[in-house]
C-alpha cells in the first residue's frame, strides 16, 4: 500500500531524510519513531504530498506521489502533529468544507459527521454553536481526527495523534484504530508515546538523523538488541541511555 | 466514549469513483467560500468570548461597505469639473485604498503557514487555491471599490462634458483598476517568492505591507491638503506628458475615451490601462501562478533558522547603556523592555497593526502646520501638535497590549510577580523609546521646519510634559501587560470612538496654554501643569502598583 524507495529530502545543506527505503503492506499499523528532528514529520509531509521530495520515489495506494499527487491525496487521511484547523469556522462549517473537498456531498456528510460525534462524546451543538478557535485541545484534536477519517481513506497517517485527548478518548482512539487496519487500511503511526505505540502497532521503523536504523515487529526487535521493551530499544539506539545520565547530573546541579 | 462498532467502514460512502487527476466538482465554490468567510471573519478566533467571535461575515463586509461609501463622498467636491479630472481623483483614491487593502490582506490570504497543515493534503490543486483566493480579493475589493465611487458617478453624469454614458464606462474601468491592483499584489508577491524565498519574503512583504499602508494614509490625508493648496498650479488634462506614468490616468482616461470629450489621447491612455491590467493579470494568475505551489510547499518546511542576533546584540547593548541602564534598573521592566522592542521590530502582526495606525498620528501636525502657513493659525498648529503627539505613546502602548501569541503571556502570570505593574513600565517604555521619540523628533522638524520659528517648539511643552501621563494611562485603565490580549479583541474595540477623545483630549490641553501664551502666562502655566501632571503620575503609578492579575477568563 506504501512503497518508498531511497526518498531524500533537503532543506539547503541540511539533510532532513536520508534514502529512506521502506514498503507497508494493506491493513498493518506501522509505528513511525525516531527523537526531535530525526524526520518523520517531512517523512510524513512527503508521503501526503504536502512536501516535494528532493530524490527518491513513493507510491501510496497504487499512486506515484509525484506523478499523481491528487490521487495520492484523495485516498490518504492525515492528522498533523500542529492540530491546526481553521479557527474562525465552527467545527461543523469545517468538517462539512473537509467533505465537500473530497467530493462527499452535505447529505452523506451530515451522518458521517455525527457518527464521528457519537463516538467522540461532542454535541452537535458544540459543533454548530462554537467557533474552533474556541475549543479545547482535546476536542480541536477530536475534529482534525474527524476531518482526517472522514472521507473512509484507505491509508491515513497520524503524526503524535493523541496530543490533547482525554484517557478515555485515547482508549478509544487506540481501538479504533486497531479496528480500522484489521478492516483493511494501513495506518501509519508517529508518535513520542512508546508503550502505546508497542501495543498498537504490529510494526515500528525508527529513524534518526533522517536515517532509518531499524525495522520490524517491536518484539523481535527488543530480543534482537537485547532490549526488555520498545522504549529501552529507542533509548539505544538513539543515544536516549546517554541522555538519561546526563539528566541525572543536571539534576544534581539543583541541591540547594 | 460509546463503542467502535459505530464506525464500521460499511457504513461509510465509498471513494467516489473519478477520472484520474480531477478534483471534486464543486472545489472551486467550497473554497471560494472557506476563503470568503475566513477574509472577513479573521483567521483566528482563539480566546475570544463566544458572543464577541465575529459570526456574521455580511455585518463586517456591510459596515466596511459604508466607511468606503463614506469616503467617497469625497468625490462630491469635483461637481462641475471635466469628466477627466473626476475620474483621474476618484481612481487615485480608489487605487489608493484598495491598495492598502490588498496589501494588508494578501500575505495572510495567500500564504498562510497554518493553512499547509490544513489543507496542503486534501485533492485541492495549488492552482485552485490560488484561483479561489484572487476571487475572494477580486469580489471584496470590487465592493469596496464600487462603495467609493457611488458619489462619484453622480458627479460624473452631472461633468459639464459627461453624461449617462458616465455609470457604465466608469464602472468598466473600475472593474479593470480593481483587476489591475489585486493582480499588482499577486504579481508582487509571485516575485518575491521567485527571487527572495520564502524566509525573506516574509520579511520582504511586511516591510513593503507597512510601507504601503502608511503611503496609503499619509496620502489620503496630505493629497487632498496638497490639491486644495497647490489647486490652481496642477491642471490635470490627459494631454500632459507625465499623466502617462499614473494609473490612475489611465482608466480616468477610459472614462473619458467612453463618456467624455473622448480625444486621442485619452483612447492612448485607456487602451495603456487595459493593455497593462491584461498583462499584469495575466503574469499573476497564469504566468507564475506554478510559482504559487512551490511557495505552498516551501511554507510547510521548517525555517531556515536565520537568528537576528546583531539586532538582538543592539538592542540588549541599547538597555545597557546609560540612560536606560539607569531607567531600566528594575530586570523585569528591562526583560518587558526587550520583549517589546523585539516585537515591535521584528513581528509582521505588530508591525502591520502598530505603525500604519499611529502613522497618521504624523501627518496631521504637518497638516495643521500647513494650514498654519496660510495664516490662519499660526500658534495653534504647535500647540496642539505637543499636545496630539503626546497621545502618540497612549495609542502605542495600547495597542502593544494585542498579539497573535498572546496566550503565551500566561509567562507572566506564572512568574514570582504580584502584578503586572513592572511589566508595564518596561512596555510602556519601549514604546516611549522607539516609537514615541522619532514621532516627537520628526514633529519637532516639520515645526521648525514649516514655521521657520524656533520659538514656537516651546508652545510644544506643554502637550509634551505630559507625555508620561498619557502613556501610563492605558496601563493604569487596563492593567494589562504587554501582548497578553487576543488581536481580534483589539479590532472589535472602538478604535474611532478612541481616536476622536484623543483629539478632544489633546484639543483641551492646548487651548489654555494657547490663552497662556498669548497673555505673558505661559511659564506659569508649565509650572502649574508641572505639578498637576507630576500629582497626577504618581497617583497613577502608585494605583498600577497595586493592582493584582485579574482572573483570567
Amino acid at each position: 500500500m506504501i512503497s518508498v524507495q531511497q526518498l531524500t529530502k533537503r532543506f539547503g545543506a541540511q539533510t532532513a531524510v536520508d534514502a529512506l527505503t521502506f514498503e507497508v503492506p494493506a491493513g498493518q499499523i506501522v509505528g513511525f519513531l525516531g527523537p526531535n528532528g530525526a524526520g518523520k514529520s517531512t517523512t510524513l509531509k512527503m508521503l501526503t504530498g504536502m512536501l516535494d521530495p528532493t530524490s527518491g520515489t513513493a507510491t501510496v495506494a497504487g499512486f506515484d506521489l509525484r506523478q499523481d499527487p491528487i490521487e495520492v491525496k484523495r485516498r490518504v487521511g492525515f492528522v498533523p502533529d500542529s492540530g491546526a484547523v481553521f479557527e474562525s469556522l465552527s467545527g461543523l462549517e469545517y468538517l462539512e468544507m473537509v467533505a465537500a473537498l473530497y467530493g462527499i456531498p452535505s447529505e452523506a456528510a451530515q451522518p458521517r459527521i455525527r457518527q464521528f460525534l457519537a463516538f467522540f462524546d461532542l454535541s452537535f451543538e458544540t459543533l454548530t454553536d462554537k467557533l474552533l478557535g474556541a475549543y479545547s485541545k482535546g476536542m480541536r484534536r477530536k475534529v482534525v481526527i474527524t476531518a482526517a477519517l472522514l472521507h473512509n481513506p484507505p491509508v491515513v497517517f497520524f503524526d503524535e495523534p493523541l496530543d490533547g485527548l482525554d484517557a478515555n478518548a485515547a482508549v478509544g482512539f487506540k481501538a479504533l484504530i486497531q479496528t480500522l487496519a484489521r478492516e483493511g487500511k494501513t495506518i501509519v503511526y508517529s508518535s513520542h508515546i512508546l508503550d502505546v505505540v508497542e501495543r498498537v502497532c504490529d510494526r515500528v521503523i525508527i529513524v534518526d538523523r533522517g536515517r532509518l536504523l531499524v525495522d520490524g515487529r517491536p518484539d523481535e526487535l527488543a530480543a534482537s538488541h537485547g532490549a526488555n521493551s520498545l522504549e529501552q530499544l529507542f533509548t539505544r539506539l538513539t543515544g536516549g541511555e546517554e541522555m538519561e545520565r546526563r539528566a541525572q547530573d543536571f539534576a544534581r546541579t539543583f541541591r540547594p | 466514549m460509546n463503542v467502535p462498532p459505530q464506525l464500521d467502514a460499511s457504513a461509510v460512502p465509498p471513494l467516489i469513483p473519478r477520472e484520474p487527476g480531477s478534483v471534486a466538482p464543486d472545489a472551486d465554490r467550497v473554497l471560494r467560500k472557506l476563503f470568503l468567510t475566513l477574509f472577513l471573519r479573521g483567521r483566528s478566533s482563539r480566546g475570544l468570548r463566544v458572543e464577541k467571535a465575529p459570526k456574521s461575515v455580511l455585518q463586517k463586509l456591510g459596515v466596511t461597505t459604508l466607511l468606503y461609501a463614506v469616503f467617497g463622498l469625497i468625490a462630491l467636491s469635483f461637481l462641475g469639473k471635466p469628466v477627466f479630472a473626476v475620474s483621474a481623483f476618484i481612481h487615485a483614491m480608489t487605487l489608493m485604498f484598495l491598495g492598502m487593502f490588498v496589501a494588508a490582506s494578501a500575505g495572510e490570504v495567500l500564504f498562510n503557514r497554518e493553512e499547509s497543515d490544513i489543507l496542503g493534503h486534501r485533492p485541492v490543486r495549488p492552482q485552485a487555491l490560488l484561483r479561489a483566493k484572487v476571487r475572494v480579493l477580486l469580489s471584496v475589493s470590487l465592493v469596496l471599490a464600487a462603495a467609493m465611487n457611488l458619489a462619484a458617478l453622480a458627479v460624473g453624469v452631472l461633468a459639464p462634458d459627461g453624461g449617462w454614458r458616465f455609470p457604465p464606462a466608469h464602472a468598466a474601468s473600475l472593474a479593470l483598476e480593481t483587476v489591475l491592483c489585486v493582480g499588482g499584489v499577486v504579481l508582487t508577491y509571485q516575485l518575491c517568492l521567485r527571487w527572495f524565498g520564502r524566509e525573506r519574503l516574509d520579511s520582504w512583504m511586511t516591510t513593503a505591507q507597512v510601507m504601503v499602508s502608511i503611503a496609503a494614509v499619509i496620502g489620503a490625508q496630505l493629497v487632498p491638503q496638497i490639491m486644495i493648496r497647490f489647486g490652481h498650479r496642477l491642471e490635470i488634462t490627459a494631454e500632459r506628458w507625465w499623466i502617462l506614468a499614473l494609473p490612475p490616468a489611465w482608466f480616468a482616461g477610459l472614462d473619458d475615451a467612453l463618456a467624455g470629450r473622448g480625444g486621442t489621447s485619452s483612447w492612448v491612455l485607456g487602451g495603456l490601462g487595459t493593455a497593462a491590467t491584461g498583462v499584469i493579470a495575466w503574469l499573476a494568475l497564469e504566468r507564475l501562478a506554478g510559482d504559487y505551489e512551490s511557495g505552498l510547499k516551501t511554507l510547510t518546511e521548517r525555517p531556515a533558522g536565520a537568528k537576528p542576533r546583531a539586532a538582538r546584540r543592539w538592542r540588549v547593548r541599547l538597555t545597557e547603556a546609560v540612560p536606560l541602564r539607569w531607567w531600566l534598573r528594575d530586570p523585569v521592566s528591562r526583560a518587558s523592555f526587550l520583549l517589546t522592542a523585539a516585537y515591535l521590530i521584528r513581528d509582521r502582526d505588530v508591525k502591520l497593526r502598530v505603525y500604519p495606525a499611529l502613522a497618521p498620528m504624523l501627518v496631521v501636525p504637518v497638516i495643521l502646520l500647513l494650514r498654519g502657513r496660510q495664516g490662519t493659525a499660526d500658534f495653534f498648529g504647535p500647540a496642539f501638535i505637543g499636545s496630539y503627539l503626546g497621545l502618540l505613546p497612549m495609542m502605542g502602548v495600547e495597542l502593544m497590549e494585542f498579539s497573535q501569541q498572546w496566550q503565551a503571556a500566561d509567562v507572566f502570570r506564572s512568574a514570582p510577580v504580584p502584578g503586572p505593574a513592572r511589566l508595564c513600565h518596561g512596555a510602556r517604555r519601549a514604546v516611549l523609546c522607539f516609537l514615541a521619540l522619532p514621532g516627537m523628533a520628526l514633529a519637532a522638524a516639520a515645526c521648525l521646519i514649516l514655521t521657520r520659528e524656533p520659538s514656537y517648539l516651546l508652545l510644544m511643552l506643554p502637550g509634551l510634559m505630559a507625555v508620561p501621563v498619557f502613556a501610563l494611562f492605558p496601563n493604569w485603565k487596563n492593567g494589562t501587560p504587554p501582548l497578553s490580549r487576543p488581536v481580534e479583541e483589539g479590532k472589535a474595540a472602538g478604535r474611532a470612538l478612541g481616536s476622536i477623545l484623543v483629539m478632544i483630549a489633546a484639543m483641551l490641553l492646548s487651548v489654555p496654554a494657547l490663552w497662556a501664551w498669548e497673555n505673558g502666562w505661559f511659564g506659569w502655566w508649565l509650572f502649574g501643569e508641572g505639578l498637576v501632571l507630576g500629582a497626577l503620575y504618581a497617583a497613577m503609578r502608585i494605583s498600577l502598583s497595586r493592582t493584582r492579575w485579574s482572573s483570567p477568563e
